[in-house]
């Protein structure tokens, strides 16, 4: 029997490395989103309104700040994400900072879904989501191939149906 | 039986007060330079009396229709209920698919002496069927019926199948009497903030300071509102055995009557906030499935009870904890320490947990996971194996550097989750792979 640390290494199956472009992609549209909304002072002073200088420099610091330090660790976060197909049950890993692993046993799995959104498309990538009856009980491994997801989606519903009946 | 019947004509009414109550306040809030005299004479009497008419008339035709409109039908084999005049919905559940009929009794309703009936079934469909309003011994007198066709008996004479049920003794499990209720509540946190924020308001009233007064009135009006719904939803409550599961009944304004089948309970937790362990006084709820009105809230079984309670309540719930010495077990699980084999988190949690270290806990029996946690208001909930929907273990930054981490358990039908906090990280590894062989196992 192995303890979650002794199967954390080596046994998980790691997501594909393209995800981390799919991650820089959504990170630097958040980013210039924040930064928009942080610049928004200096415009206005630029208009004529009489804004303090602080709170021109402070905003646009902290949020490139936040985003260089979210930056460092995206590769880290990619690579953290794992899943294991085990004889009754799924794992899921993920997490840097704060470490997760989620275990749904297939005969509790309701409906498994695959989305992919516009970036992910780009990449070839979708994601798979494993529902159950409860809510906090969800599953997500996000950054599969699109077809490694698929292949995965019909291995976990003919699981899920073996384990049912 | 077996043909389109229509529900209680004053059913409309009993949806749609607010509208009446809403023209009044309407007319109140335009008319409100205006005295009696200039209200009630001349021109303006006529314009009041005709804008008036018409809009009651208006309202009563709304009324009218959808009163038409709503039919129910029970056949031998499904009950329909069909409603709306432009959006028609049609609405059927096989008979032998109820598992239960909660009447419940809305406050008008209730002064009008109607009843609804609410329909769960177990046909994966999210929503529950209502059927509303009848009168209320038609209501009783129905849900004997259906309930007799759901298990498969021919529909008895009415008259027969209600005496049985009254003649039938149901053992009273907990019955909570109003002085205790009242108490338990004035015990809560939020009560005693609502009150001490009350009396601040007074006495800044009293010495002047509007602004401040109206700014903290809002928040206080919630602690009320808070107090109502506590009060409301677990006044006049019993809980008593049947052959099947619990059935509970409570309500101050708005009564209802709910059957818990054990079969459907996912899990379970008793709580004992701060003040209250004083008293040994505890509250059950349990997350159960298609039972109360919305899917993903808790379900109060007892609203305060001593440990005597607790156990008859459980022993319904969950008779078989999967100790030996169970009434010890339940104990220890609701209050504290590491006897009958819990574990708890080890002393270096004291730099994370100052005060709750000593008592997160958790105890594995071979039916169900126990885990307790808090400092002063503490909660031990119940998660049977087979009822897991999935686990997680984690582990954050500060667990880690203290060599820590925790694994939640969680089941569907609620917010109870079995929450094991700040383990020795190789005890809740070890836990986190044993509790994944022991939760698929059939």
């Amino acid at each position: 029997m192995k303890t979650p640390m002794e199967s954390l290494p080596n046994n998980f199956t790691a997501v594909d490395p393209d995800y981390f472009k799919v991650k820089l992609v959504n990170w630097s549209i958040q980013s210039s989103c924040y930064l928009l909304v942080a610049l928004l002072p200096l415009i206005l002073r630029l208009c004529g309104l009489l804004v303090p200088w602080w709170l021109v420099i402070v905003p646009p610091i902290l949020v490139i700040g936040i985003a260089l330090l979210v930056l460092r660790i995206l590769r880290r976060q990619v690579r953290a994400l794992g899943y294991q197909e085990r004889a009754e049950d799924l794992m899921v890993r993920s997490g840097v900072l704060w470490r997760k692993q989620l275990v749904i046993p297939y005969g509790r799995m309701q409906y498994v879904e695959v989305t992919s959104g516009p970036v992910e498309r780009r990449y070839g990538l979708c994601k798979l989501t494993l529902n159950t009856a409860a809510g906090a009980a969800t599953a997500v491994i996000p950054g599969l191939r699109a077809e490694t997801g698929e292949q995965l989606r019909e291995r976990l519903v003919a699981a899920g149906e073996a384990n049912l009946l | 039986m077996n043909e389109w019947q229509r529900v209680h004509p004053a059913s409309p009414f009993v949806h749609g007060w607010l509208a009446i109550v809403g023209l009044l306040w309407v007319y109140w809030q335009n008319t409100d330079e205006l005295s009696w005299e200039d209200r009630f004479s001349g021109s303006r009497l006529t314009w009041t009396v005709a804008i008036g008419s018409a809009a009651l008339l208006l309202v009563l035709i709304f009324y009218a229709l959808s009163w038409y409109f709503t039919r129910y039908k029970i056949s031998e084999t499904h009950v329909y209920v069909n409603s709306g005049m432009i959006f028609r919905s049609q609405k059927q559940a096989r008979i032998d698919k109820v598992q239960g009929i909660d009447i419940a009794q809305p406050l008008v309703a209730r002064l009008l002496g109607l009843a609804e009936l609410r329909f769960d079934v177990a046909d994966g469909s999210a929503s529950v069927m209502r059927l509303s309003f009848l009168r209320k011994a038609h209501a009783h007198q129905l849900r004997t019926e259906i309930l007799a066709l759901a298990q498969g008996e021919v529909a008895a004479p009415s008259e027969h199948a209600e005496q049985a049920e009254a003649m039938e003794p149901v053992p009273l499990m907990a019955k909570v009497p109003a002085g205790r209720l009242l108490a338990s509540l004035l015990l809560r946190v939020p009560t005693i903030i609502g009150l001490l924020g009350a009396l601040t308001v007074g006495i800044v009233s009293i010495t002047g300071n509007g602004a401040f007064v109206a700014g903290l009135l809002p928040i206080l009006l919630g602690f009320g509102g808070w107090f109502y719904k506590e009060l409301n939803n677990s006044w006049n409550f019993s809980a008593s055995a049947t052959d099947t599961g619990l059935r509970i009944s409570h309500g101050l304004a708005d009564t209802k009557q709910q059957s818990l089948p054990a079969g459907r309970v996912q899990s379970i937790q008793v709580s004992s906030p701060a003040f209250w362990r004083l008293l040994g006084w505890y509250r059950v709820e349990v997350n159960a499935l298609g039972v109360g009105d919305e899917e993903f809230s808790t379900l109060l079984v007892l609203p305060v009870g001593d440990f005597n309670a607790v156990t008859q309540v459980m022993g319904i719930l969950l008779p078989d904890l999967g100790a030996e010495n169970q009434r010890e077990v339940l104990l220890t699980a609701i209050t504290t320490g590491t006897a009958h084999g819990f574990i708890n988190s080890p002393l270096r949690a004291k730099t994370l947990s100052p005060g709750a270290w000593k008592h997160q806990a958790f105890l594995a029996t071979p039916n169900c996971v126990i885990t307790r946690f808090g400092w002063l208001s503490r909660s031990a909930a119940f998660v049977p194996h087979n009822r897991i929907q999935g686990m997680g273990w984690q582990q954050g930054p500060w667990e880690r550097r203290h060599d820590l981490a925790g694994v939640r358990l969680y089941s569907a039908g609620g917010t109870i989750i079995g929450y094991l906090h700040q383990l020795d990280a190789s005890v809740a590894s070890e836990f986190f792979a044993a509790q994944a062989q022991r939760q698929v196992e059939r």
